[in-house]
């Protein structure tokens, strides 16, 4: 598999930051909402927080790294039948997904400096506070990391819906693009200028 | 009685040279500008904190270190780290158990020049009732007739159970304290 992106499908390094982010991800929502449900100060909350925190700022570092290799690296184009009201949506959940993955680990960066508990990213070193300590600032930006976050895995849930539709319902390559696996013949998509829109009539 | 005035000034001169003999001199603590500080670690990151209340007795004299002495007594609920929930959780019973142990008492004896303005002395740290020798370093700076005493020293927190049970874990809360003083002095 090739590195950058074809015209075709994603290479290997975006779909590494695409599948990373989404294992991250999913490990946020676990560690998060298992600390939650611990009591304040607990060893075993912390130990939960102190991972969340590392994890948090992995994400927001691979997604810098992942948006610069994106300005230099153009994703492949959508099956050229695909309806515009798809295409459009498509876009703006790519937009969102990437923004949110960007906005949540801020918040919390923010709402931890907020909270006089700055982060450290694995050990290694400590990340500075963006803000000073203020309790209402820290209450305000712990609801909006968790409201982020929440929109952030609704968005992620319609994504997934849709890139399962997409293969198992339409058959077509748009899952298969972003996975490590060969083209399927039957169904590899090459954009030619005169494909015909026959057999999906737009209302 | 009546002294003649020879004898008079000769025995003022006595009580002077011996007082100057008997004490290192002695300083008034400035509190606005002195502080008392310390900075922990907690989920692997730094933070710091302030002692909002101490008293210091500060004995001192470059020249005369053998009758130097301070005598500090940090009240332990007035822990501000700038966190509300974790100020509380510091007065509980697993850290300075403030209901039982409100102060910590810190007794400097025994002092080293160390060249310069740089002193050393042996000290004995209670928390918790429990007492450890802490050495510190500090410097001493005088400026119209004022003086800047400012230092610190490095400990541990479980050495004087700060941290029972759970907390004797040191993977979240780091055994490592740093506490720094910088206080203002006048005679």
């Amino acid at each position: 598999m090739q590195l950058k992106n074809t015209l075709t499908r994603y290479g290997a390094v975006a779909q590494l930051f695409h599948w990373v982010i989404v294992v991250l991800i999913i490990t946020q929502f676990v560690l998060g909402l298992r600390a939650d449900g611990l009591p304040q100060f607990s060893i075993a909350r912390l130990q939960l927080l102190a991972l969340h925190k590392s994890f948090g700022i992995t994400v927001l570092g691979l997604a810098i790294l992942r948006l610069i290799w994106r300005l230099f690296n153009p994703v492949p184009p959508m099956p050229p039948r695909t309806p515009r009201w798809q295409e459009l949506a498509a876009q703006i959940s790519h937009f969102l997904l990437y923004a949110l993955i960007f906005i949540t680990p801020l918040l919390g960066w923010l709402m931890s400096s907020a909270y006089a508990v700055s982060v450290s990213w694995f050990k290694l070193f400590t990340l500075p506070n963006l803000i000073g300590p203020n309790k209402s600032a820290f209450e305000v930006l712990r609801e909006s990391h968790h409201v982020v976050a929440y929109t952030l895995a609704v968005i992620a849930l319609v994504h997934a819906a849709a890139g399962i539709k997409h293969h198992f319902v339409d058959r077509d390559d748009v899952l298969r693009r972003m996975l490590p696996l060969p083209e399927s013949p039957t169904t590899a998509f090459v954009p030619t200028p005169n494909t015909t829109d026959t057999d999906s009539p737009t209302p | 009685m009546r002294l003649h005035h020879p004898l008079r000034y000769l025995l003022a001169l006595v009580l002077v040279c011996g007082s100057v003999a008997l004490a290192a001199t002695q300083w008034t603590v400035q509190p606005k500008e002195s502080k008392l500080t310390f900075v922990g670690t907690a989920l692997d990151a730094p933070f710091d904190g302030t002692f909002e209340r101490f008293t210091a007795d500060i004995k001192f004299d470059p020249k005369d270190l053998a009758t130097s002495r301070f005598d500090v007594k940090i009240d332990t609920g007035s822990a501000n780290t700038r966190n509300e929930d974790r100020d509380e959780a510091l007065k509980n019973e697993f850290f300075f158990a403030v209901k039982q142990y409100p102060a910590a008492h810190f007794v400097a004896e025994r002092f080293t020049s160390k060249g310069g303005n740089k002193y050393s002395a042996a000290g004995k740290l209670t928390i918790r009732n429990v007492t450890r020798d802490v050495p510190i370093e500090f410097t001493f700076e005088t400026k119209n007739g004022s003086a800047w005493l400012k230092g610190g020293t490095q400990l541990k927190r479980l050495d004087f159970g700060v941290g029972q049970g759970e907390y004797k874990d040191t993977s979240q809360v780091g055994n490592d304290v740093k506490v720094n003083f910088v206080l203002l002095l006048k005679p």
